[in-house]
């Protein structure tokens, strides 16, 4: 069914290292078809501001290159608020984007992760064979499951 | 049976870095190394593209400070069509400098807040799980909400100037290629949509006496911590020799204030550096010839800047900088942590100039390019958050770039980074039985006081460890911990 709340997607990524621009590439074939409330956002990273944005929000979406295989190519979870045990904190992980919306707002928007699975992450641009069947395939299951595009 | 323990990546840096520290059969230090392991190669591969593109193409090298490699190239090529910094037409100047401060604002902003704040709040020895930005929210949400607006203020400046927050653009060869409107400008002075620049400014002095409040009480540390005798560098203005972050002359003393670079011009300073190369590290060694490679190293950032400039021109912050001059009786400062201190005094001098340049009618001029005559080379230095960014390009009469030589800020800071490790080293490490997460945290609190850039990196989701190895003297790794 088509979300009708205010939502956002970050596509994160960097074009310039292959398959790591798995998550522009997906903002760049689904913007055309994005109804009305929907945002998109593009980031080399998640950072600790991207709470404020995210607030503003119902409905979350994070798009990101995975390098762990999955059987159709991508993987679709709920996100929940969470510190998670990250060492580092000039990029975040969407839980703990998620946990500083909550802490800082008061804000628990609905949330979802999408991976899809790349395969190089080389200097250079272009994403490879396998990267674009799996972007396909994950934009057949946006397209269908999320905004209800196909019958 | 002689150990090294090497910390890759390095955390909480911009990019990514390598220490290795070698310990001996009794756990004693013998040898301790800052390693840059990433190549960019951005001085070979922009060979053959026309020059107009410099200031578009090398602000990739960074996804933090990209504005400062803008601004330095663009400098650079207003060289190359005839047009010195001051040939700029005023409203070019003033919008070009209103980009730069938004841009050293909002990094500063971002390492004080998101980098350095957890070890300073918590100590470097706390629990690494809450010894982190979210730690840092959970507990103080307050500073975390200023810290996320005082950024976000400052990328809103960028993408006023330069169309976006990352990787704009705002120049062209003589100038900007837009001025700014009476309603955009309103954004940032009406306290409607966003908090104004005075809210930011009233922030800036609050973070500072946060600042000096910490200093009361953890005096010890900040004076004692990774402390080593080193130069200082910078621009300064050439009329007064102020703090100076667009343009100015370089300016450098030694630790104990003695003058070593004595307000050069910007094209003369391939007369006084040398790069020097190590096998073990990407980054060159830059030092000052007439010193050579052992004395001639220097400091750059905000603690080099505050040291060697003779004043600021805006109140407050100048208030802020004769306090910090009083801590050392008004000599040279060589303690590290007080890096910290001095950047946030230029956040507050950021935040002054930005209100003086926003409420000056000149941004809103159409007056925006100069031209000039055509030469073949043009070298633009800029002082970038983290330090002396160089850029200097030469070209052919096809418009082509010939040749391209960039000394970076973190560049300059190598061989201070390397001492700080050496000092963490030699002061935390050093005998211990047993290295714990806190003392390897240590070497990284020292590292992080310069705010290294090393570059941006990949960084695909379940991709990015924290390795820990430990090898013993024939080179088999004896011990190593993987942290996602």
């Amino acid at each position: 069914m088509r979300n009708q709340s205010k939502t956002l997607i970050f596509g994160i990524g960097n074009c310039g290292r292959a398959d790591d621009g798995l998550g522009w590439a997906f903002l760049d074939k689904i913007k055309p078809h994005l109804p009305n409330n929907y945002d998109v956002e593009y980031r080399y990273q998640l950072q600790i501001d991207d709470a404020e944005l995210v607030a503003q929000y119902q409905t979350v979406f994070f798009i990101d290159a995975h390098k762990n295989s999955f059987e159709k190519g991508y993987l679709f979870e709920v996100c929940h608020p969470r510190a998670t045990d990250s060492f580092t904190s000039h990029e975040l992980d969407p839980k703990s984007v998620l946990l500083l919306t909550k802490t800082i707002y008061h804000k628990t928007p609905e949330a979802y992760l999408l991976g899809i699975t790349g395969e190089k992450f080389c200097l250079s641009m272009g994403l490879s064979n396998i990267a674009q069947i799996n972007l396909s395939n994950a934009l057949d299951f946006f397209n269908e499951k999320i905004l209800n595009l196909v019958n | 049976m002689s150990q090294k323990l090497v910390i890759d990546p390095v955390t909480r840096v911009e990019g990514h870095g390598k220490v290795t520290v070698h310990l001996d059969e009794n756990n004693k230090v013998t040898d301790a190394k800052f390693h840059i392991v990433e190549f960019r190669g951005f001085e070979r591969f922009i060979q053959g593209h026309p020059y107009w593109e410099a200031p578009v193409m090398v602000q990739r090298l960074c996804g933090i400070c990209p504005v400062s490699h803008h601004l330095a190239a663009a400098k650079a090529i207003d060289q190359i069509v005839g047009i010195e910094p001051e040939d700029l037409s005023l409203p070019a100047q003033k919008i070009r400098k209103l980009l730069h401060f938004g841009q050293v604002f909002q990094s500063h902003a971002l390492h004080f807040f998101y980098l350095a704040s957890p070890d300073l709040l918590f100590g470097a020895e706390s629990d690494p799980l809450k010894r982190n930005v979210v730690g840092v929210a959970m507990e103080y949400p307050e500073l975390a909400k200023k810290g996320i607006l005082m950024r976000k203020f400052g990328q809103e400046i960028i993408k006023l100037v330069a169309g976006k927050r990352i990787h704009g653009i705002s120049t062209t060869p003589g100038g900007v290629h837009r001025r700014i409107s009476a309603k955009e400008r309103a954004y940032f002075l009406d306290d409607q949509e966003i908090p104004s620049i005075d809210t930011m400014i009233k922030w800036s002095v609050e973070i500072i006496e946060f600042m000096k409040t910490y200093h009361i009480t953890n005096k010890k540390f900040l004076d004692s911590f990774a402390k080593y005798p080193s130069g200082h560098l910078g621009l300064v203005n050439k009329k007064n020799g102020f703090l100076e972050l667009y343009d100015g002359v370089l300016r450098a003393t030694d630790s104990k204030g003695n003058i070593t670079l004595d307000d050069v011009s910007n094209d003369d300073y391939n007369q006084y550096f040398y790069e020097a190369v190590e096998k073990w590290s990407y980054l060159k060694f830059p030092y000052l010839k007439h010193l050579g490679k052992e004395k001639g190293w220097n400091r750059v950032g905000p603690l080099a800047r505050i040291n060697i400039c003779d004043g600021i021109e805006t109140p407050l912050a100048e208030q802020e900088r004769l306090d910090f001059k009083a801590i050392t009786n008004g000599n040279i400062n060589n303690m590290t942590m007080y890096t910290h201190w001095a950047r946030l005094i230029e956040v507050l001098y950021c935040a002054e100039m930005m209100k003086k340049l926003l409420e000056d009618d000149d941004i809103l001029s159409n007056d925006l390019t100069r031209k000039g005559k055509r030469r073949n080379e043009g070298i633009g230095i800029i002082e970038a958050p983290r330090g002396t960014l160089i850029h200097h390009y030469e070209v052919d009469d096809k418009d082509r770039i010939t040749r391209c030589n960039l000394i970076v800020s973190t560049t300059h800071n190598n061989e201070p980074m390397n001492q700080a490790v050496r000092w963490v080293a030699n002061n935390v490490l050093d005998g211990q039985a047993k290295i714990t997460e806190g003392m390897m945290n240590q070497v990284e609190v020292a590292i992080r006081a310069y705010d290294p850039c090393l570059s941006c990196a990949t960084h695909a989701m379940g991709q990015m460890p924290l390795e820990l190895q430990l090898f013993d003297h024939y080179g088999n790794v004896i011990d190593k911990k993987i942290k996602h």
